[in-house]
């Protein structure tokens, strides 16, 4: 196996104003920035076929469809750094949606209180959800496919049957304003979503519950031995998840200006595509909020452009199920290649 | 050495650089269907796409499986490049709403097709089907034959059985008003037994009227809100023995919605009494009527309901030519004979 610091180290011997490939190579494979150029290459490379692809109000439109996504993707990468995984992000969008939209018009508070308290209850219901999660999984010792696939279907349900289907409308106009528009071509949203996103990197390069996730991830038994309260910070990493997916509900809902039984019913693919893309190990043990931010980029700019294109949905998926299994199929190699873990 | 830092750079200079302004030519125009999920569907985006066309403009497609989050991103992908036309098929009145703000933001005329969206202040025209007058012609039909074949029945009412769409659809509302209108005119012949809400899901549609004719062996009329769910029909009625074509004692007078090709072939063959149709290529022309009414600045009709027709097995040689799931069929078999 190659050792990523000799690389470097042989790197170091080169003349300095000669480009080193191999060292630039390898270090932007074992680095979350491959993303981010690969964004910019795949965005160049079709540029030409696109030409709409490159006009200011597109590239604005990427970066409202990417917010949601990221909050969402973000709480992913901290269950998928423990070796776990949470199916059930999609019926939390689903649940906090109608939950938070029932609140804003049925409490009887005007506009912007109203927005607040609903928003309030979303993130009450994301994180009850995340704590029933990692309770099961932990207390009952499941396996996280099995209980959050159950919680899945339990909330999808529950969505349409406390609705009869029908969307809630009515909500403030705050709201609608708040996730639709913004100053320029910064959407207010932002100022939701690039705090919770670098609190999260905060958490995870900075303090030891961050850096004991993945711990867990890489060796779970080996984490316990060491002193790592493993239950504990399991059931903190599917409650944090579900609270980001809350966030991401009360942008989708905005959004939409609708309070939605089937909201995000099918965004959890993008979810996966994103943080594996990023570099987060399926496996536990690896990963990055940064890398996940590129890989929602990445996949939002697929979907964008193909859309762009001409191609019809089924296509699409076609394409982005493959960029998936490529990221997944890297995702082994870089194991094998550059050492697991972080 | 290129280092992270020029990478970034990179990547946050060249798409500025790369912008450039819309190159004139054929209109275009955005289409966004919810889903091309049954034949209807994708004969109304074929007919569209074909009257765009033949008015020489082009076609932008965006189908977003049932995801309205998707739609509305499609959506502002076409106002970010600045289609000069915008037809929507929305997944529900509500979420459709942004939509249409959104597009009015660019003054780009927007049609919404087939689903209405709830009451807005946004410009926009919709190109409708009257699903409460289609339907009720076509369970008034029902009845008549039903209220013909009461002498033989001695003075027992018709059992009903309905199979709903899902309510959250407002097309599927109407039509199931459309159903109850036209029973209660005939409630002296016709009692209504099982309704079957199946959320525009075949399982669903199967489970229920199987339920339904187990529970009530003596249903004798069978409506479904869509031809799309006919085959689940066909399916329970065979199993329970009651498949038979018109005139045979135990057949059971059936009607469906939509024109589609299955329930032409049955009407053909007698095994379907009556259905009630869109009539795609008269809403199609309207639809692209209105954009370009819109983009010459006319004065337009913000609702335009298509009253459809009924077609039964007495009018089907002359109403053929309107119903769109007869044309696929038709041109099919000319096909396959070369």
């Amino acid at each position: 196996m190659v050792d990523p610091v000799s690389a470097v180290d042989a790197s170091a011997s080169v003349p300095s104003n000669t480009l080193n490939l191999s060292g630039l190579v390898r270090r932007l494979f074992a680095s979350e920035t491959w993303v981010l150029a690969l964004s910019v290459i795949y965005f160049l490379v079709l540029l030409p076929f696109a030409p709409d692809l490159g006009n200011l109000e597109n590239l604005e439109l990427i970066v409202h469809n990417m917010l949601p996504l990221c909050m969402v993707a973000v709480g992913q990468t901290l269950v998928l750094l423990t070796g776990g995984i949470d199916l059930s992000v999609t019926s939390i969008i689903a649940l906090c949606s109608v939950g938070g939209a029932w609140s804003m018009t049925s409490w009887g508070m005007p506009g912007t209180a109203g927005f607040l308290v609903g928003g309030l209850v979303m993130v009450a219901i994301g994180a009850l959800v995340g704590l029933f999660n990692g309770m099961a999984i932990t207390r009952l010792t499941m396996p996280p496919f099995m209980v959050t696939l159950a919680t899945m279907m339990f909330g999808s349900g529950l969505a349409v049957y406390l609705t009869r289907s029908q969307g809630i409308v009515g909500l403030p106009e705050s709201l609608a304003a708040f996730t639709q528009e913004g100053v320029g071509p910064v959407p207010y949203a932002l100022l939701l979503v690039a705090p919770v996103a670098l609190v999260c990197h905060g958490f995870l390069t900075r303090t030891k519950a961050g850096r004991w996730l993945f711990a867990i991830g890489a060796n779970a038994k080996a984490a316990q031995i060491s002193g790592v309260p493993v239950k504990r910070v399991t059931i903190m990493a599917y409650v944090l998840c579900g609270v980001m997916a809350a966030f991401s509900a009360l942008i989708y809902t905005g959004r939409l200006e609708t309070g939605s039984p089937v909201l995000g019913q099918r965004v959890f693919l993008d979810v996966i595509g994103a943080t594996v893309i990023g570099g987060t190990s399926l496996f536990g043990g690896r990963g990055s909020v940064l890398g996940t931010v590129y890989g929602v980029l990445f996949i939002t700019l697929i979907d964008n452009s193909l859309n762009i294109l001409g191609l019809s949905n089924f296509t699409i998926l076609m394409v982005k199920g493959t960029v998936i299994l490529f990221a997944a199929l890297g995702d082994g190699l870089r194991r094998r290649r550059l050492g697991g873990g972080r | 050495m290129i280092t992270r830092r020029q990478i970034v750079g990179a990547g946050l200079v060249l798409p500025l650089a790369a912008c450039r302004p819309r190159s004139g030519g054929r209109l275009r125009v955005g289409v966004a269907f919810e889903t091309l999920q049954t034949e209807y569907w994708v004969a109304s985006f074929d007919i569209i796409r074909a009257e765009l066309a033949k008015n020489d403009i082009d076609t932008i497609e965006a189908i977003s499986d049932g995801d309205a989050n998707r739609q509305l991103e499609q959506i502002k992908s076409f106002v970010a490049r600045r289609m000069d036309g915008v037809i929507v098929a929305p997944k529900d009145a509500y979420t459709v709403i942004p939509m249409i703000k959104s597009v009015n933001r660019k003054d780009i005329p927007i049609v919404i097709y087939n689903r209405p969206p709830a009451e807005n202040p946004y410009k926009r025209v919709t190109v409708g089907t009257d699903n409460f007058g289609i339907t009720r012609n076509t369970v008034l039909y029902l009845c008549q034959l039903a209220r013909k074949a009461m002498p033989s029945r001695a003075g027992k009412k018709h059992k009903a059985l309905i199979l709903m769409g899902d309510l959250g659809d407002i097309n599927a509302v109407g039509r199931r008003d459309g159903f109850d209108a036209a029973v209660k005119e005939n409630a002296d012949i016709v009692e209504v037994v099982t309704r079957v809400p199946t959320e525009w899901n075949q399982e669903k549609a199967l489970a229920g009227i199987t339920n339904g004719l187990q529970a009530h062996p003596d249903i004798s009329m069978v409506f479904t809100s869509s031809d799309f769910l006919l085959p689940s029909v066909v399916s329970a009625l065979k199993n329970a023995g009651k498949f038979h074509p018109a005139g045979h004692p135990d057949h059971v007078l059936l009607g469906a919605f939509d024109g589609d090709s299955m329930a032409f072939r049955m009407l053909r063959e007698k095994t379907l009494d009556a259905d009630g149709v869109q009539d795609a290529y008269a809403q199609s022309r309207l639809v692209v009527q209105s954009i370009l009414s819109m983009r010459a600045g006319e004065k337009v009709n913000p609702l335009v309901l298509d009253p459809g027709l009924v077609v039964h097995q007495e009018n089907l040689s002359q109403e053929s030519s309107r119903m769109w799931g007869a044309q696929l069929v038709l041109e099919s078999e000319r096909a396959s004979r070369g």
